[in-house]
């Protein structure tokens, strides 16, 4: 057994945790699996690495279920900004989740890293030619002319099959009703869905809520770069609030009230851009 | 909470190109001036702006979407279809 694998097991049976989330080989894949103490040999199939999931969402489904169950999980650095997120929106107790680290993407903290998706993919001619390249900074894509910018995020949005799989793999995504399927908001019937109001909903959805992980965009068979433009829409709730998603215990400035306005509204656009 | 709501969208609207077609101003009943120049102001510069590029995009059925990024690279396009969500029958968009 191996280190982890026997950290589960004693989790499990000295009654730390009631589940355990984490990966399993089935069929020779690694997929997400829920370790109990009633199949406590599954736990010799416990595996890490660079597969991943939103286990997260799990939790979050296991405890609106049994209020009271005790959740373990394994965790990279995605899934504890998650986590938190989910605390401060409530959808978890404080404590009802037990995570034992595994190794993540590389930082300057630790260069091994250990995940499905590290650096997004170069972009190819087509996407290079007509579309967003996922794995640009925020400065290259707001130094396009807005014309061309707005052209290419159009390009991006219009590929899209509307298959919810950003929605459903997204950690924090976690609302009952979704906005995405009320039929006055985003009309039915076609695909691409209307654009780009569809992707502008979810992007301002994420606002305060995205916790970077790029699950999304790795979800995404359109490969609509996703992770990017929400990226942006934290950067703004950066810049504007001084919030940083995923730290700390207060919940986004959208959902709380200020005491006083500190900012004011902005100008009317001064001269044509054109 | 709308002033924070709109000041994030316009930044938002301003990534993906479309900056200055959103406006917030806190106008009283008692301020007709304010209210006539900022309508008058916030026409001239959607006036300036001219047509969105939206206006016939949002359904993704349109030429500009479709072929607009295309144009732009002399590609020579991708599928200008629309199919329903069903996936039954193909239209021409
Ligand atoms: S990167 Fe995508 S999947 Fe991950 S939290 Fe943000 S919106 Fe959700
Ligand atoms: S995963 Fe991609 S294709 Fe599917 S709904 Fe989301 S943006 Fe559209």
């Amino acid at each position: 057994m191996t280190p982890i694998q026997q950290q589960v097991k004693n989790w499990l049976e000295e009654k730390r945790v009631d589940i355990f989330l984490a990966y399993r080989i089935l069929d020779g894949h690694p997929l997400p699996h829920a370790f109990t103490r009633e199949h406590i040999e599954e736990t010799a199939e416990l595996v890490t690495g660079p597969a991943r999931y939103s286990l997260e969402k799990f939790a979050t489904h296991i405890a609106s279920r049994y209020p009271a169950a005790r959740i373990g999980m394994v965790a990279r650095d995605c899934n504890q900004r998650a986590l938190n997120v989910l605390r401060v929106w409530n959808q978890l107790k404080d404590g009802q989740v037990e995570t034992v680290p595994v190794t993540c993407c590389p930082s300057h903290l630790h260069h091994h890293a250990d995940c499905s998706y590290l650096e997004p993919h170069p972009a190819g001619a087509v996407k290079q030619q007509l579309g967003q390249a996922p794995n640009q900074s925020l400065a290259e894509v707001e130094a396009q002319p807005a014309a061309e910018r707005l052209d290419r995020w159009l390009y991006e949005f219009q590929k899209c099959i509307k298959c919810y799989g950003c929605r459903n793999i997204c950690p924090v995504c976690f609302c009952k009703e979704c906005s995405l399927e009320h039929a006055e908001l985003i009309g039915t019937g076609h695909l691409p869905p209307d654009i780009p109001i569809f992707h502008l909903v979810r992007a301002v959805h994420m606002a305060g809520r995205c916790v970077d992980c790029g699950l999304c965009e790795d979800a995404c068979p359109a490969e609509i770069p996703l992770r990017l433009l929400y990226r942006k829409v934290n950067a703004i709730v950066k810049d504007l609030f001084d919030y940083e998603t995923g730290s700390g215990d207060t919940l986004p400035p959208f959902s709380i009230l200020g005491d006083k306005p500190t900012m004011s509204p902005m100008p009317l656009l001064a001269a044509a851009q054109e | 909470m709308t002033l924070k709501r709109m000041t994030f969208l316009q930044h938002l609207l301003a990534f993906l190109g479309l900056e200055g077609r959103l406006h917030l101003e806190w106008i009283s009943s008692a301020e007709a001036q304010k209210f006539v120049a900022t309508v008058t102001g916030f026409t001239e510069t959607i006036r300036r702006l001219g047509p969105s590029p939206l206006r016939t995009a949002s359904l993704a059925r349109s030429e500009n979407v479709l072929t607009a990024p295309m144009r732009r690279s002399g590609c020579p396009g991708l599928s200008q279809t629309v199919v329903p969500e069903d996936g039954t029958k193909i239209v021409n968009g």
